[in-house]
């Protein structure tokens, strides 16, 4: 029972990460038909910034989000405004972005070489401590990567639903044409938009960096967990992208701690599998689309 | 279709059994051999790969899936099972195609899953089979499978010139197949589906029928050549069978090369392996990724239609220029080896097809003139 309660708690925990990722990739594929693989890398790319200003300016691996935030925040920017500008369609997306994920790869593997970075414990001073909830522990830094998922999905409905900006982008992800005569900013509405998911990537990245640490291929490993998580998320749900990750991570976390590790890669792909095959739309979809 | 085509495939494949035998003679060292059962091997797969995606317009992340059971079940049989070699091979690319026909089935059903899904679908498939094959104890359990020396048939010749006959017949195999698809009532029905399934449904083209039996005969090829290169890999193990990197290939080669004609993948395989052994060849491998990146996004932005269609326009200027760079290096002693040369020379064509078609009418619009459009 013990086991069995910290693994949920665990899983909730690492769900909570999945989400924070999910959200920023599921935000533009669904609203702006940009599927961005290399999101990941910019996760990661964030992660090894972490690392490096906590190991050579020794700064608290969490204010170095006031600078990672900004910067990837201008990549989601700059990235969109690339797409705009080529006029690129979803599919393309899709192999442009894969081809920016395998050139980020092996500059990172140039920067920091292959091995795996992890920020010294004197300089990641949270890692380790734990909030102890009678027999169960919350380790700090999972706590503050679960704290900053809420924050950010709640955020992200707030913005898409109660501001002006996220009404218009609603309005153009349902049709484009009709919300672009009605005087909506197409451009400017999807850079703000990939703008946020950048800013989330870095968030997620310094999470990664202080509690796995990095290696060039995390982003390749995260990738198919993460498309799971959005696909059975629902695209353009953010709610439904954090829902998915804890029950992801819950589901991992509970198959490795009642059979082994190696069954429970297996049994998230089982779910990913057959929630396309039974609800193609997501499994918080509220209505169909079109 | 007409009965040069077998007959011309036919004599490609007499006069290319014949080379290890040449490259004896003059001498030649055999890593060429090597080189060109490489060669084979991903023509193989990216025109496996390519009689789906590119035909159907289905593109597929899973091509690894399907290949590496291909690996694996050669690699099963014959360490575990003691299968005679030769005769696993049809089993590998059988056992590839059910798999296929498995995942067609959940999928096709579904008129939601078109395109980004079954991509991404297809790309889980894969993740699951390396997933299962690195828990089942009887294929694999994590441990690898060694194959070590393989017996086969003298008449093959030595082991390198084995690979290479074998690997040069699986090539030409698919790529008469894939050339024969597109010129049948299958191939015309995928190019109707790639254009608009719900309007070729419409006009009476069995769509669920032909994508998978287009889905079956590409699982079939990859899971062929999957299991020729279990020999080849000799050492065979979960991460370096299942990871993203057939997948890439396989998509890139076809991009490049053109999708909508059988010999696009052919052209984009040899001219990816080629740069990308060289590449590595000179201790670049960061590079070679950036490259082949680099690649992939300009060929998405400026030759969505594949280099092939422009090398069809600008033929001549094209082949001058690479056999021009080609022998002003041969002969004029620059680069150690036959293979750099020609790779060099084909950045050179490369960078012919590269230019947009307003400017290269303007440069050289008076090249071959007179040559078909």
């Amino acid at each position: 029972m013990q086991l069995f309660g910290q693994a949920l708690i665990s899983g909730l925990l690492l769900g909570s990460l999945y989400g924070t990722i999910a959200i920023g990739l599921t935000l533009t594929w669904g609203m702006l038909k940009v599927i961005n693989l290399s999101h990941f890398s910019f996760a990661i790319l964030a992660g090894y910034i972490t690392y490096q200003l906590s190991i050579t300016t020794g700064m608290n691996p969490f204010l170095t989000m006031l600078v990672t935030i900004p910067m990837f925040f201008l990549v989601g920017v700059l990235l969109q405004w690339f797409i705009e500008i080529f006029h690129i369609d979803e599919f393309m997306s899709l192999l442009v972005t894969f081809g920016l994920f395998i050139i980020l790869e092996s500059v990172m593997r140039w920067f920091w070489t292959a091995d795996h970075r992890f920020i010294p414990s004197a300089l990641n001073p949270y890692l380790g401590v734990s909030l102890w909830v009678g027999p169960f522990a919350l380790p700090i830094p999972q706590l503050a990567s679960f704290l900053a998922a809420v924050l950010i999905s709640v955020l992200t409905m707030y913005i898409l639903h109660r501001t002006y900006a996220g009404k218009a982008l609603r309005a153009l992800a349902q049709d484009r044409e009709i919300a672009g005569a009605f005087g909506v900013n197409y451009r400017r509405s999807a850079m703000m938009l990939s703008g946020m998911a950048g800013a989330y990537a870095a968030i997620a990245g310094a999470f990664i960096s202080m509690i796995y640490g990095v290696t060039p291929t995390a982003a390749i490993e995260w990738l198919p967990v993460i498309f799971a998580v959005v696909i059975l998320g629902g695209l353009a749900n953010a709610f439904g992208a954090f829902a998915a990750g804890l029950i992801i991570g819950v589901t991992d976390h509970v198959t490795s701690a009642v059979a082994d590790a190696g069954i429970a890669s297996l049994v998230t792909f089982v779910i990913l599998i057959l929630a396309l095959l039974l609800k193609p739309e997501g499994l918080f979809a509220r209505r169909v689309a079109e | 279709m007409n009965w040069r085509a077998p007959l011309a495939f036919l004599a490609a494949g007499l006069l290319l059994w014949l080379l290890p035998w040449l490259r004896e003679r003059l001498d030649f060292p055999v890593f060429y051999l090597i080189f060109l059962y490489f060669i084979f091997f991903w023509i193989a797969q990216a025109s496996s790969w390519n009689m789906l995606s590119g035909y159907s317009g289905y593109f597929s992340f899973g091509q690894g899936a399907f290949y590496g059971v291909g690996v694996y079940t050669t690699a099963t049989l014959v360490d575990k099972l003691g299968v005679s070699f030769l005769a696993s091979l049809p089993v590998a690319g059988i056992i590839a195609a059910l798999l296929g026909l498995g995942v067609g089935f959940a999928v096709f059903r579904l008129r939601k899953l078109r395109g980004e899904l079954f991509a991404l679908l297809t790309l889980a498939v894969a993740l699951v089979v390396a997933a299962v094959v690195r828990n089942l104890d009887i294929i694999d359990g994590g441990y690898g499978v060694p194959l070590g020396q393989v017996p086969y048939p003298a008449f093959l010749g030595d082991y390198s010139a084995m690979l290479y006959r074998l690997g040069m017949i699986v090539a030409l195999l698919t790529v008469f197949v894939a050339y024969a698809i597109q010129h049948s009532r299958l191939g015309h029905g995928l190019f109707a589906i790639r254009d608009d399934e719900a309007v070729a449904e419409g006009l009476g083209v069995p769509t669920f029928r032909y994508k998978m039996t287009i889905l079956a005969i590409s699982c079939f090829f990859a899971g062929l050549s999957g299991g020729l290169h279990a020999l080849q890999i000799n050492y065979v193990a979960v991460e370096s069978v299942f990871n993203i990197r057939v997948a890439l290939f396989v998509i890139l080669m076809s991009i490049l090369g053109g999708r909508r004609h059988w010999l696009g993948p052919v052209l984009g395989a040899i001219i990816i392996y080629t740069l990308s052994d060289r590449f590595s060849s000179v201790q670049l491998e960061f590079l070679n990724q950036i490259i082949i990146g680099s690649l992939l996004i300009v060929m998405i932005l400026f030759v969505r239609e594949g280099i092939y269609s422009r090398l069809q326009r600008r033929l001549w200027f094209a082949l001058g220029l690479f056999a021009l760079v080609l022998l002003v290096q041969v002969f004029g002693g620059i680069g150690a080896r036959l293979i750099s040369q020609v790779a060099v020379a084909m950045l050179a064509l490369i960078a012919v097809l590269l230019v947009p078609e307003a400017l290269y009418q303007k440069l050289f619009g008076w090249v071959g003139r007179h040559a078909k459009v």
